[in-house]
């Protein structure tokens, strides 16, 4: 089982495509991962089920992988082991929880922007400007540096899970490049592939976050790194210069030509 | 257990004898994790040295008495400031005193320790209305600590 535990989940789902099932019926959506490469052992770690929970999971994974052997299940180390009583977010993830609620608005959006796409006129090519300048200049740079620049920085680069996420923010960025491109040439296609692209990528990308990530920093983040954060979040934003109610306008616009 | 109505703050409790085997005894000397004196947040000023970028324990009088694993569990790195919501004279003063160490000593994190009694949520109301007078914010942790010292409530404010 230790041999399992310790191997990239998408080869653990491929090798035993139950297991995508049985970690869904625990509310574990590795399926959709565009990476798959956390370790079995990580998984199961960072959602920090109940203990009996847990246990009832991996004996089920166990049957599945080893059907005719009866297997010791082996508890799965965590840093911190499972609080007393349940802890919120902290201000600091708290803060990026907020900032994902404008940006879901903008996911909201995508469908109703590419149904009325208009890469000819100059007023619809600038609705995708704009579009575009939400997500480089609020998604992105307000908010992904807030996490790749300072969050992120207080854990082990090489954690898996943090992979995934560079490569998501990564993947987000090549679709906006491929935004622009098929814009100039107004290929309209290309521009409505790659933008409902983008919005899979963040809405899956921003649940992982909320709900498995975030909380799981949280568990293993001390007081004082939790304070060093928050001020540092404070600084970067007064930092860079812009104030994010203008995106926030544009969002309220969006809304009230689309949802009328 | 013994008990007379009124107010919840005051009423008695006589709880069961600890059985010895039941508790998980340290052995050896407990090294105090205190690093500074005074304490009580009417002698206390906000500027002193330890109190600047710190991590800072506000605690009601009562858990430090309530709570077996204080010192090693809530203590640690942290300075400290206690006061009692309920009988302390002058709470205005307490207020402007956080306030100080919100702006000025620009400490890191407050966590606000107070027993599960109704008065004792005034030392939380305290904290609150300095944070909302004070330009500077910093995270707040409120913990609630039951009469028989268990945690029965540890988050983010």
């Amino acid at each position: 089982m230790e041999r399992y535990l310790n191997k990239g989940i998408k080869e653990v789902i491929d090798q035993f495509p139950v297991v995508e099932n049985i970690l869904n019926e625990y509310e574990i959506g590795c399926a959709p991962c565009t990476v798959g490469t956390c370790l079995l052992k990580d998984i199961v770690g960072i959602h920090n089920l109940p203990a009996d929970k847990e246990q009832e999971m991996m004996t089920r994974i166990a049957k599945t992988i080893y059907p005719d052997k009866e297997i010791e299940i082996p508890k799965v180390e965590r840093e911190i082991e499972e609080t007393v009583a349940e802890l919120k977010y902290s201000p600091p993830m708290k803060k990026l929880v907020d900032e994902h609620v404008l940006i879901k608005r903008w996911l909201a959006l995508i469908p109703a922007v590419v149904e009325n796409l208009d890469v000819e006129s100059a007023q619809g090519r600038e609705l995708i400007l704009d579009g575009v300048e939400f997500i480089r200049y609020y998604a992105d740079k307000y908010h992904h540096a807030k996490e790749e620049d300072v969050l992120f920085q207080y854990f082990d680069e090489n954690l898996e899970i943090l992979n995934v996420m560079y490569e998501d923010h990564k993947t987000g960025r090549n679709h906006v490049k491929a935004i622009l491109g098929a814009l100039e040439r107004k290929d309209k296609t290309t521009v409505a592939e790659h933008l409902t692209a983008y919005g899979e990528l963040l809405k899956d990308h921003i649940r992982k976050e909320d709900e498995i990530l975030l909380p799981w920093m949280d568990r293993n983040l001390s007081d004082r790194q939790i304070g060093e954060i928050f001020a540092k979040f404070n600084e970067t934003d007064e930092q860079i210069g812009y104030s994010p109610a203008k995106y926030e306008a544009f969002i309220d616009g969006l809304e009230k030509r689309f949802n009328q | 257990m013994q008990k007379f109505e009124g107010c919840p703050g005051s009423r008695m409790f006589e709880f069961k004898e600890r059985d010895e085997n039941d508790t998980q005894e340290a052995t050896g000397k407990i090294e105090s994790q205190l690093r500074q004196w005074p304490i009580q947040l009417h002698l206390i000023s906000p500027l002193a040295p330890y109190y600047q970028g710190a991590d800072v324990l506000l605690t009601a009088d009562c858990v430090a008495y309530a709570l077996g694993d204080f010192h090693r569990q809530y203590m640690q790195g942290k300075s400290i400031a206690i006061a009692c919501p309920k009988l302390d004279e002058g709470q205005d003063i307490y207020v402007e005193k956080i306030k100080g160490w919100f702006a000025e000593a620009k400490i890191n994190t407050l966590t606000v320790l107070i027993m599960q009694v109704p008065c004792c949520t005034g030392l939380i109301n305290l904290v609150q209305q300095a944070s909302l007078a004070s330009e500077r914010k910093v995270p707040i942790k409120q913990v609630v600590v039951g009469v028989q010292g268990e945690i029965l409530q540890e988050e983010w404010v």
